[in-house]
């Protein structure tokens, strides 16, 4: 990637993030919200990580290459979701999945 | 609430990011090394992680220029990918209504997924303000930071499987949905955002999936709390999500005190919420 290139990348992306990042915060905050608002902003945060959730372990055509590569995250994020519910340790639940993962894709192949 | 950046409010903030530094280490790795396979140097690698400071947006951007999309595709690519942080900022309003604009500012400009869950999180806990949450930021970036140049200088010499690291920021989001309130409405929320995002990939709209997804989950959550009330919605647990859902159906009807003007948008959300 050139240096031309990568200035017309750089700055798009930034403004563009920039004004997803900040302006929403400005629009709404020293207004008093009403209550059904603030009911929808507490469904932010349960939406959000299942749609996160739901983008990293599920594609369209998963298990074309056969059940056991497209299982390999499903079974450690299983592993994870019981080190979580457990543990509620950001920390350990990363390291279980990362592990849980790499021995997997290890004694898979 | 104590004293703004006091040295207890940084030894909390840090301790709070600690999981997430971790894991941008492992993550902020292999993307500086991909950074270096398309040609950016350190420098260019700093400045997009100071200034966009964007995990799945500069992994794409390695991606996508690998795979010969233009510059353009990618910028309105990844753009679309961090529309999704519009929610973060909107959630964050309230709880920044008495806070400095410069604070506000500097807060809202870098949040991340990861940043966004552990200030969250630590906020519904109460006992946390603004400067920590920030500094909870910062400190996360460092750690991409420092990651991506150090992937970047080191470049191909060191092999570490890309799917495997990025699978520890998967796990960071499973933790953080797993300590969701599993509540009805908000069992409602997840399921119809992890249905819309692969909806929407199996429609080949990938950009705009997780905020199409999250939208969708948020909206019906909303229709199910208003149409059940704050009964169905604060204490029905897990298994009784179904029975409340059709419980809340037969309720819509009794609920006198609903003035009719406003049981008639009710009325036309909750259709739109089937339809999905």
């Amino acid at each position: 990637m050139s240096w031309d290139q990568f200035w017309v990348v750089l700055v798009g992306c930034v403004l563009a993030m920039w004004a997803c990042r900040v302006i929403p915060l400005f629009l709404l905050k020293g207004k008093a919200l009403p209550e059904n608002l603030e009911r929808a902003l507490g469904f932010i945060p349960p939406a959000a990580f299942a749609a996160l959730v739901a983008n990293d372990l599920l594609n369209p055509g998963m298990f074309d290459a056969g059940i056991w590569p497209a299982a390999i995250p499903l079974v450690a994020a299983i592993a994870c979701a019981l080190v979580a519910a457990k543990t509620k340790s950001l920390l350990w639940t990363a390291v279980a999945g990362v592990g849980v993962y790499a021995a997997l894709a290890f004694f898979a192949v | 609430m104590g004293v703004m950046f006091s040295r207890e409010h940084i030894l909390s903030a840090f301790s709070a990011a600690a999981p997430i530094m971790l894991g941008y280490v492992a993550i902020g790795l292999p993307c500086g090394i991909l950074s270096n396979t398309i040609g950016l140097n350190p420098l260019q690698v700093f400045l997009l992680c100071a200034l966009l400071y964007s995990g799945a947006g500069q992994f794409m951007i390695c991606n996508m220029f690998l795979a010969g999309s233009s510059v353009a595709s990618i910028t309105a690519s990844v753009s679309l990918v961090n529309t999704r942080q519009m929610l973060y900022a909107a959630s964050f309003a309230p709880t920044c209504e008495k806070t400095p604009r410069w604070l506000a500012a500097l807060f809202a400009a870098s949040v991340t997924d990861e940043s966004y869950g552990v200030n969250t999180q630590h906020f519904a806990e109460g006992n946390w303000s603004v400067d920590r949450a920030l500094m909870v930021n910062l400190f996360s970036q460092s750690s991409w930071t420092i990651s991506n140049v150090v992937g970047c200088a080191v470049g191909a010499a060191v092999a570490i499987p890309v799917n495997i690291a990025a699978f520890a920021m998967t796990a960071i989001f499973i933790c953080l949905l797993v300590t969701q309130k599993f509540t009805s409405a908000n069992i409602i929320a997840m399921a119809v955002a992890a249905l819309g995002v692969y909806v929407c990939k199996a429609a080949g709209l990938t950009g705009p999936a997780i905020l199409i997804g999250a939208v969708a989950g948020v909206v019906c959550a909303m229709v199910f709390a208003l149409t059940v009330g704050k009964r169905g919605a604060t204490t029905a647990n897990a298994p009784a999500a179904v029975g409340a859902a059709a419980e809340g159906a037969r309720s819509a009807d009794v609920a006198a005190e609903v003035p009719s003007t406003e049981a008639v948008p009710m009325e036309d959300a909750a259709g739109e919420g089937e339809r999905r």
